[in-house]
């Protein structure tokens, strides 16, 4: 009998805070695109004699994170120095965090899709947190023949570097996990949490067991993983690989392991060696951080429902499907549109999510702007679909309706009556186009007469051209029938 | 002009500047004359040494005359026009080469750093050329401040004692207090992390004063122990001291761990006396206690009977001018502040000298290297000498994982103990409520070169009166309080509570006004005679 | 007497060297051996020395009190008007990069 096994994962992130400036010294922290070693200061680049000072921005954005993490932020936590040599490390000590860190503890309930179980039914995933701290980013080295070149623009930026415990079993975890972690980071506003450009790092530290087994083997490290579908791709050739070498009769070494994207394979890194001595010590350059209770209710006056909690609202309390409560609460912006436009709807909440999801987020898309953005406003909206339910304007007209408001920034009502798109119910002026079609089409009026009943539809459909598709369609398809049976 | 230019005052020159009697640019040509008579060359790295070098004070490492003169300019011009010109106009001052002084050399006494030209301006500096201040130079010391006599110094010669050229100036502020007793400019910035500031003044008989920790910034001190280290200045006489302190104390921020407390007027209330004041004596201050280089066993000492005479003299004129003496107050701790000091400065000390690594600045290896790890190696290995190395290695030792416990944790909280010894001694609701504590500043007079130095333990025991001070983070000031037997200068100490410089800045003027007729006071370093 | 187990072993000080990326001749391996366990006979008194249960850790002498401690930074941006000044201090630099000798990689395999 084959051996059932379950992979343990316990993803190491790192979160670039969007501060505009750095997280010890007023350069700005957005280099992207800027030239090597512009945004640096005497600070940054470790000159002899300089001294760190603590950005308070960094602080709050990190506690509202450890607060949306459920962690406890502590009222006295100290900054550490992490010493090695490095040469985009230009101080020889990392200012971190190490034993007395901002926040304790902490979890995130992570929904797994169906699409992601391997039972297709969904589940709840609870990853704890082991550590949340705040530190300083290293520069970027990159290599070119037998030298290194050294860029100290991102010294300083500031991180909360997260880890969790090995609570996620598969790839597809692991990926969610990201996915949702992005999601609270830009729902937070702390964070622009992209991989591709480095806000948001992560290494996973991947073992393998024998499924039901609670015990912890020897993992491997990998590193250098830029993308959240990389980090799948990654894990699950680890995991292959593990298993592999267990059947094989081989144990399992701890190494680091380099992802290269392209050719989609891991490569070894060193082997491990029993952990580098840093010795951490207090940084005596900054004194003991202070989060006072008043200073917390201050920050945390901004911490906005999270986006899995509105998440499983919308399911309770609007009814909302998990497909339509997912991509609704896809980003803070989108959620607040949904809930004000369904608050000044007052009717059913999946007739807004329709409309969300068909038609105006492909709108936000081909703009590319954010809902914020959007001269369409939660009101206009419900309005347009109000005038659609009283029947005032058909569905086509309204589809049309929202890139005219979208352009004109016009309420739907004001367009409606500008450009004359009010259903027709006015009998005398249905009835003449209607006896002006009849009359004009005799051939089909005789096939209509002969029984080919179905033809009523095309006679509607030549009215409604004729009209602009404003004539009320029931009207005059009774009106038509009264002309076709003459 | 007839007065000596060189020999007044800060508070003198800056009067007679500001009144227009002299000019900025007159007191500097003088202190450039003066310097040239006494100084002999700047200490030069890798200079072998030659007989000759044996006759000058050899306080300076880089002279800045062109900025100085540029600053004097300036003054005079400003003063020409009405303007404010600040606490300082035209007086000339020296900074320790520890300090980042934009466009000039910034060496910290190493090799490692000798090619370095700062990019910015440490605070302190800034504010006495704010003041109207005029650099007059860089000044030597033990590299890195790693020392108590100045020798270590990359760059030689070494200065030398004025009031006994064979003798040390003391360390790690060596070049400073030479150049101030030496008349080369009436004040000077320096560094305390051990008693750096305060030994020195002893041995060179000035006044150097440590103030409390985060009373004056330390953004451009080149670190060594950065819990400990506290720039303060070095002048002739006490007001001179408390003039320059109003310039430079006060809040920073590029400095995260300076006090946002105002900065009080220290002259103000200078002369007011200490009638109802409580001055302590402390037994624990009167011997000191080190390790027998032989036997490794502990060797308790008392001091040398014309230290403590010097410290029982001060105390009998104090209680001639109303204070009260609480005498056996128990700073039982103090034996402990070497120990500590072992361990809490080399930790802080290893850690700041990593970030001299080749890459950056400084010095990088002329040797052809195979890769960086070469590079590092090679560059640190050529690049600092023995006592950076000891201090590095010995921190890295005491601050790796499986010994931190046992040395780094303990060594913190000893430091808690060392602490209570004076909040329990300054506690205004406590048994002693002092105003100061009064003790002796050093062992030992300024001692011959060479005498100790190499021998890093026996080095470190001339701080065991002075570190106390720097764990607890109180302010101290040294003032001289007469001489020895072989005519060497000799300090007397006072130690305050937190932020109450202005007390012990009162208190050690009291001591100069009560001794101002007494015939030592007139005596000069020999070296200054027919200058 | 001295106990030679107390004394820090020629393994650990090779290490420390190695930690400290140091290349040491060898005169100056025996004075800096020699040396630290001078100054380890002076830090051995920490280890005799009594101390309370929850004896907290003193990093800093001084007490700020509550008025005392600086506020933190504002998040407000100030560029460094000399960055080239920084740079120019560099032993070797190239296109405004930094330029260093590579790192060893010790690939396995």
């Amino acid at each position: 009998m084959s051996v059932e096994y379950e992979a343990v994962i316990g993803l190491e992130t790192h979160i670039q805070l969007n501060t505009i400036t750095k997280i010890f010294c007023s350069c700005k922290t957005d280099s992207w695109e800027d030239a090597p070693n512009t945004n640096i200061c005497p600070v940054c680049t470790g000159l002899p004699g300089v001294l760190p000072v603590l950005n308070e921005k960094v602080v709050e954005k990190a506690v509202l994170l450890a607060a949306a993490m459920h962690a406890d932020v502590q009222p006295l936590s100290f900054f550490d120095r992490k010493n090695y040599f490095y040469p985009d490390l230009p101080k020889g000590y990392q200012i971190s965090q190490y034993d007395q860190s901002l926040a304790k503890g902490g979890y995130l309930d992570l929904p797994v899709p169906a699409s992601a179980d391997a039972d297709g039914k969904g589940y709840i995933r609870k990853v704890r947190i082991h550590k949340l701290h705040i530190e300083e980013d290293a520069g970027k080295t990159k290599k070119e023949k037998n030298r290194r070149f050294v860029d100290f623009n991102r010294c300083g930026v500031p991180l909360v570097e997260m880890v969790t415990e090995p609570d996620l079993r598969s790839a597809d975890e692991a990926g969610q996990y990201l996915i949702r972690l992005r999601q609270l980071l830009r729902w937070l506003g702390i964070s622009e949490g992209d991989m591709e450009k480095g806000n948001l790092r992560c290494d996973a530290n991947v073992s393998i067991r024998e499924k039901g087994s609670s015990v912890l083997n020897t993992k491997t490290e990998i590193k250098n993983v830029n993308s959240i579908d990389a980090v799948k791709d990654a894990i699950r050739k680890e995991i292959e690989r593990q298993i592999k070498e267990v059947e094989k009769g081989n144990t399992i070494k701890p190494w680091t392991l380099d992802w290269d994207d392209n050719a989609g394979v891991l490569r070894m890194m060193r082997s491990k060696e029993t952990e580098a001595d840093y010795r951490y010590f207090h940084e005596p350059d900054l004194l003991p951080l202070e989060v006072s209770e008043d200073w917390k209710k201050e920050i945390l006056k901004d911490l906005p429902e999270l986006p899995l909690e509105r998440r499983a609202r919308l399911m309770k309390e609007m009814q909302i499907p998990e497909y339509d409560a997912d991509i609704l609460t896809g980003d803070r912006d989108l959620a607040d549109y949904f809930e004000e436009a369904v608050k000044l709807y007052k009717g059913d909440a999946k007739k807004i999510s329709n409309w969300l999801m068909n038609d105006v987020l492909r709108m936000r898309n081909d703009l590319g702007i954010s809902m914020a953005e959007m001269k369409l406003t939660p009101a206009y909206l419900a309005s347009l679909v109000h005038l659609t339910d009283e029947g005032k304007i058909n569905i086509t007209t309204a589809k049309n309706l929202l890139s005219k408001i979208q352009e004109s920034g016009k309420d739907p009502l004001t367009l409606v009556v500008e450009l004359g798109l009010a259903v027709v119910s006015d009998d005398a002026a249905i009835r003449t186009v209607c006896e002006k079609i009849v009359a004009q089409n005799p051939n089909e009026v005789q096939s209509f007469k002969d029984g080919k009943e179905s033809l009523i539809g095309w006679f509607v459909g030549q009215v409604m051209r004729e009209m602009r598709g404003k004539a009320d369609p029931k009207l005059t398809q009774k009106i038509l029938k009264e002309l076709l049976v003459k | 002009m007839m007065t000596d230019l060189t020999a007044l005052s800060a508070l003198e020159l800056a009067e007679l500047v500001r009144t227009r009697q002299v000019s900025a640019e007159e007191v500097l040509d003088a202190n450039l004359a003066g310097i040239e008579k006494v100084d002999g060359r700047p200490g030069t790295l890798g200079a072998d040494l030659s007989p000759e070098d044996a006759n000058g004070v050899h306080a300076f490492i880089t002279h800045t005359n062109d900025t100085a003169r540029r600053q004097a300019r300036d003054v005079d011009a400003k003063i020409a026009k009405g303007e404010d010109v600040g606490l300082l106009p035209g007086v000339p001052f020296t900074v320790k080469d520890i300090f980042c002084v934009r466009g000039t050399p910034s060496t910290a006494a190493s090799r490692i750093l000798a090619n370095f030209v700062a990019p910015y301006t440490a605070t302190p500096v800034a504010r006495m050329n704010a003041a109207g201040g005029v650099m007059l130079g860089k000044v030597n010391l033990d590299e890195f401040t790693f020392g108590s006599s100045s020798e270590s110094s990359a760059f030689q010669p070494s200065p030398r004692n004025p009031w006994d050229l064979s003798r040390v100036p003391g360390g790690s502020s060596g070049g400073n207090v030479a150049a101030v007793a030496a008349e080369e400019g009436a004040l000077s910035l320096g560094t305390d992390t051990a008693g750096s500031i305060r030994q020195p003044a002893a041995f060179c008989g000035v006044v150097g004063m440590k103030p409390t920790y985060g009373r004056v910034s330390r953004y451009g001190l080149i670190a060594f122990g950065s819990s400990l280290d506290c720039p303060g200045p070095i002048a002739r006489n006490v007001k001179d001291a408390a003039l320059m302190l109003q310039v430079i104390a006060g809040a920073d921020k590029a400095d995260a761990t300076t006090a946002v407390k105002p900065v009080p007027d220290y002259l103000q209330d200078i002369e007011k006396g200490v009638r109802g004041m409580r001055i302590g004596l402390s037994p624990d201050y009167f011997r000191i206690t080190f390790p027998d280089p032989e036997s490794g066993e502990y060797v308790e000492q008392p001091l040398p009977q014309e230290i403590s005479d010097a410290v029982y003299k001060a105390a009998e004129l104090y209680k001639a001018m109303g204070a009260e003496i609480i005498e056996d107050v128990p700073m039982p701790n103090t034996r402990f502040g070497i120990p500590v000091y072992f361990v809490i400065s080399r930790v802080e000390a290893a850690s700041n000298l990593h970030r001299f690594d080749g890459v950056k600045y400084g010095y990088r290896t002329k040797e052809a290297v195979r890769d960086l790890t070469e590079m590092y190696r090679r560059s640190r290995g050529e690049g600092f000498g023995l006592q950076p190395k000891l201090r590095i290695l010995m921190g890295m030792y005491v601050s790796a994982a499986q010994y931190s416990e046992q040395y780094y944790q303990r060594a913190l909280k000893v430091r808690t103990l060392i602490r209570r010894d004076f909040e329990q001694a300054f506690d205004p609701n406590g048994k002693y409520k002092l105003d100061a504590l009064l003790t002796p500043t050093t062992p030992t007079p300024a001692f011959e070169m060479a005498a100790v130095y190499g021998d890093s333990v026996m080095m470190q025991y001339a701080d065991q009166l002075t570190v106390p001070a720097n764990h607890a983070g109180v302010p101290g000031i040294s003032i001289p309080a007469g001489f020895s037997e072989g005519g060497l200068p000799i300090g007397i100490q006072l130690l305050g509570a937190d932020f109450n410089e202005a007390t012990l800045l009162r208190i050690a003027r009291s001591y100069e006004m009560a001794t101002e007729q007494e015939d030592w006071r007139k005596k000069k370093p020999a070296i200054l005679e027919g200058k | 007497m001295k106990n030679k187990d107390d004394l820090i072993s020629q393994d650990v000080f090779d290490h420390l060297v190695d930690l400290a990326a140091f290349k040491l001749a060898d005169d100056e391996k025996d004075y800096l051996h020699e040396q630290m366990n001078h100054q380890l006979d002076a830090i051995r008194e920490l280890e005799a020395i009594p101390l309370p249960e929850e004896l907290p850790v003193t990093t800093h002498g001084v007490e700020y009190g509550k008025d005392g401690k600086p506020a933190l930074r504002k998040d407000e941006w100030t560029a460094c008007e000399n960055t080239k000044e920084i740079l120019n201090q560099a032993p070797d630099l190239e296109d405004n990069y930094i330029v260093v000798p590579d790192i060893p990689t010790t690939e396995l395999e």
